[in-house]
């Protein structure tokens, strides 16, 4: 099958990036901005900590007594003013306008501001920290209008060692390239790609707890445990199951059904400069529990490497998603048009080329990607079970420009193989602060 | 408020929904399938085990099935709602027969009343899709109001006024109960009394778990407790297949994201252009028509001609023991009835009379209504001389299909 031969191109080509990190030179974005996290936790503790000591200076205290003795009514860890020249609060916002015209169907070309998102982040004290963001999606919200408000993240992390955090809350899955990384400057195309919207469900977000560990070698380690997805949310009369299966049962903490439990665990290298590659896995139960629905365990697992030799950017990922023990569920939505599939997946390789002209730059890009939302389905009889869906193909090409490392417009095409009435042009601008 | 069109609004049902119910009184008979107008999906929680019924309830069931507060004495709401046949008819007459001497026919089928108290009152949604409301046409806004005609319409217990079902209801078997429910001097105030007596028989199929028992066959299909023969799961694909059946598209038939058990109908309203039913005597006038939804008695949606000749779109639990189709009882048998859905538009021939070499489609219309007959969407996106979208086996399969939604099933 040329689907499935597709595929294993596509596999070989992202081993080979895999394999070919170690020449290196520049460190890429994502590891800039661990460092710099990095370097800021720990400029934030400075400052806690030469304020604490002018307090207690001012105060006449004893150095090193109790704090309680001069502060009874503190928490141990809760800074008693703002940092010098600094705020603990600070404010952030990414967005992005988007404009798409299939050629073949000009009719349908829109415009549309895809998303404007306010976060915050405060500082409790050096260890303690508060993620907030809230997405306004397509501009107007109303029971008339089509936009939508979701608060994305919400979540306290709490650092026990330099190398060591707890979070807690409503938090995005370490799963892939985008989705904790989703804003507009950090990916190339007016659209995210497809394999990590209807493969990885960006922007996917669970409640729960996770642990993170920086190793000293580069490797970071997440695991934890959430809440997972919701199969009785499968609309099989509508086909936003077959757009993205997991997206169209995924919960975001909406009074989510909590009863089965899921957990995750992620690894991702960073030991080498200008390289990263990593690896994550989600698995949970999704049947929640209801009466008269067989146990079924919903599982996303995927391989991503990004590479960033000199001017050069590569990356490369593979995910595949699997819903098990669906045949009982699918038997009684049969004829309908969207059943529930066994398993889906997709990958894509990408290359492209930062250029500098003065403060601007500029990054031609190229991505090839495969997925399929409905590769393999549980035999449920001849006749009722739904054949394989055919595995789409996109090749995406364009320019991401950046006005500065903040403000990106960008311009693309879209070849679709199997729905060609889908090629599209696209232009965007994004922010992100 | 947007223009309700034939298909402009009609859109697949999503899962989640509500519903409520209603009585009826001589109403029409049972759409089946479906399409066309509906809108968004009711689904009903699963009840845990039905509690004790209220006292009002309990009184509401005496005067449910008390045939003294009938002009003729000999009709009550459980002669037409029979609960021996799932509270619908257990004949087959084109409408049922009441009056003062039970010998005057009505002009619509009695719908089935159990799975109703899901139903709402009527209203447009936010595409402009009519949907709730009880009777036929949507006029009565709660089981309560539905239940105050039936006494007084002279077609059916044909009771001369308010004052006069009271009086009886002052002499009935359970006065001293209903009275202990609603005040010893609850009879000095015929308006009162008539409000309280039809509050009790709306509480009454709120309560019983009779009125929602969700015991079928499919039921347990889907709580994991009885599988599906061949052919029934055959039928149960061909009535989910948006190119086939497309019943659910009206009809919901999937488990709502809670659980809920689907309640078959989106309480919305379609057009189908059903034959002239000759066994009904209001027919003999060829001049009359009955227009269901903009052809209400207060005129309310009078000026709504792109209603007119849409009837409520029925639940399809227990359609298997019904005698008679559609609000004007024209056809007499479930495979009948599927035939002309599927055949309507491919052998209008066989459903409708030919004069002068011409097929009379659509004859219990007037010409200015037949641009609102829904025709857009499978099986009706046909024309002469294609393929139905099922064949006679399908069909077959259909029928077989919905017998599974008959209460009472036992494993």
């Amino acid at each position: 099958m040329h689907h499935r031969s597709g595929l294993s191109t596509l596999g070989q080509m992202f081993v080979a990036t895999a394999l070919a990190l170690p020449l290196v030179v520049h460190a890429d974005e994502a590891e800039l901005a661990r460092r710099l996290e990095k370097l800021s936790n720990e400029l934030e503790a400075v400052k806690a900590e030469l304020a604490k000591m002018k307090n207690e200076r001012a105060q006449g205290a004893v150095p090193g007594a109790p704090q309680q003795a001069t502060k009874p009514a503190e928490a141990p860890y809760t800074n008693t003013e703002a940092a010098p020249g600094g705020s603990d609060t600070v404010l952030t916002s990414y967005g992005e306008i988007n404009y798409n015209r299939p050629r073949k169907a000009a009719e349908n070309t829109v415009a549309d501001l895809r998303r404007a998102v306010i976060g915050l982040q405060h500082r409790f004290d050096p260890q303690t920290k508060f993620a907030f963001e809230l997405e306004s999606e397509h501009a107007v919200t109303s029971s008339s209008d089509p936009g939508e408000v979701a608060v994305e993240q919400a979540f306290v992390e709490h650092r026990l060692a330099p190398s060591f955090a707890v979070r807690g809350g409503l938090f995005l899955i370490p799963a892939g390239l985008l989705n904790e990384s989703h804003e507009p400057t950090a990916y190339y195309g007016v659209e995210r790609n497809f394999v990590e919207t209807a493969i990885i469900p960006t922007t996917w977000r669970e409640g729960g707890f996770q642990v993170v560990g920086e190793l000293g070698s580069g490797l970071t380690l997440q695991g934890g445990v959430t809440t997972g997805f919701n199969l009785n949310k499968w609309d099989a009369t509508s086909t936003e199951g077959r757009e993205s299966p997991l997206g169209s049962i995924h919960q975001e903490l909406a009074l989510a059904s909590a009863r089965d439990l899921s957990v995750f665990a992620a690894a991702n290298y960073r030991g080498v400069p200008g390289l990263l590659a990593g690896s994550s896995v989600f698995t949970g139960g999704a049947t929640q529990g209801s009466q008269g629905v067989a146990k079924s365990r919903v599982t996303l697992w995927d391989l991503h490497a990004r590479w960033t030799p000199g001017a050069w950017d590569f990356a490369a990922l593979y995910a595949r998603g699997t819903i098990s023990n669906t045949a009982a569920f699918n038997t009684t939505l049969v004829g309908n048009p969207t059943l529930v599939p066994a398993a889906f997946d997709g990958s894509y390789v990408q290359a492209a080329y930062r250029l500098r002209f003065g403060s601007y730059g500029a990054a031609p890009f190229a991505r090839l990607e495969y997925f399929n939302t409905g590769r393999k389905y549980d035999d449920i009889g001849a006749g009722l079970t739904p054949a394989p869906q055919p595995t789409e193909r996109v090749i995406t090409t364009g320019l991401n420009f950046d006005i500065n490392q903040h403000v990106v417009v960008k311009a693309d095409m879209q070849w679709f193989r199997e729905v060609s009435a889908n090629n599209r042009f696209n232009l965007g601008l994004g922010w992100s602060f | 408020m947007a223009g309700w069109q034939p298909g402009k609004w009609r859109k697949r049902s999503t899962k989640r929904g509500f519903a409520r119910a209603s009585m009826t009184n001589a109403g029409a008979g049972v759409l089946i399938l479906l399409l066309a107008a509906c809108g968004g999906s009711p689904s009903y929680e699963q009840p845990a085990a039905a509690p004790a019924m209220s006292p009002a309830a309990q009184v509401g069931e005496r005067i449910f099935s008390d045939t003294s507060l009938s002009g003729s004495r000999g009709q009550a709401c459980s002669i037409c709602h029979d609960p021996a046949n799932a509270h619908a008819p257990g004949n087959a007459l084109a409408a049922q027969l009441g009056g003062p001497n039970r010998n005057l026919q009505g002009v619509r089928q009695a719908p089935g009343i159990r799975y109703l108290r899901f139903n709402t009152a009527f209203f447009f949604d936010s595409e402009g899709t009519p949907t709730g409301g009880f009777f036929w046409d949507g006029r009565a806004s709660s089981l309560q109001v539905q239940a105050a005609e039936p006494f007084l319409n002279p077609f059916e217990m044909a009771m001369p006024s308010k004052a006069a079902v009271v009086q009886r209801l002052s002499q009935a078997t359970y006065t001293t109960e209903f009275r202990s429910v609603f005040g010893s001097n609850i009879f000095a105030d015929v308006d009162l009394a008539y409000d309280r007596m039809t509050f009790a028989l709306a509480q009454y199929q709120k309560e019983d778990a009779e009125f929602a028992e969700f015991s079928s066959k499919y039921d347990a299909f889907l709580r994991g407790q009885a599988t599906l023969a061949a052919q029934e799961l055959r039928g149960l694909a061909l009535f989910n297949d948006p190119n086939k059946g497309n019943c659910a598209a009206c009809h919901p038939s999937a488990k709502g994201a809670d659980g809920s058990l689907p309640l078959f109908t989106d309480f919305t309203y379609d057009n189908l252009g059903v034959p002239r039913n000759p066994d009904l005597q209001a027919n003999a006038d060829p001049t009359y028509f009955d227009l269901g939804l903009c052809a209400r008695p207060d005129g309310s949606l009078s000026t709504r001609t792109d209603l007119c000749g849409a009837f409520k779109v029925p639940s399809l639990r227990n359609v298997g023991l019904r005698h008679t189709f559609f609000h004007n009882g024209q056809f007499k048998t479930l495979k009948d009835a599927l035939t002309f859905y599927v055949q309507r538009d491919t052998n209008p021939e066989k459903f409708y009379p030919t004069v002068g070499g011409v097929v009379q489609k659509f004859n219990d219309l007037p010409p200015q209504y037949h641009p609102n007959v829904n025709r857009t969407e499978a099986p009706y996106n046909r024309n002469p001389g294609d393929v139905p979208a099922l064949t006679d086996a399908e069909i077959d399969d259909l029928v077989v299909f919905l017998n599974t939604l008959s209460d009472g099933f036992v494993p």
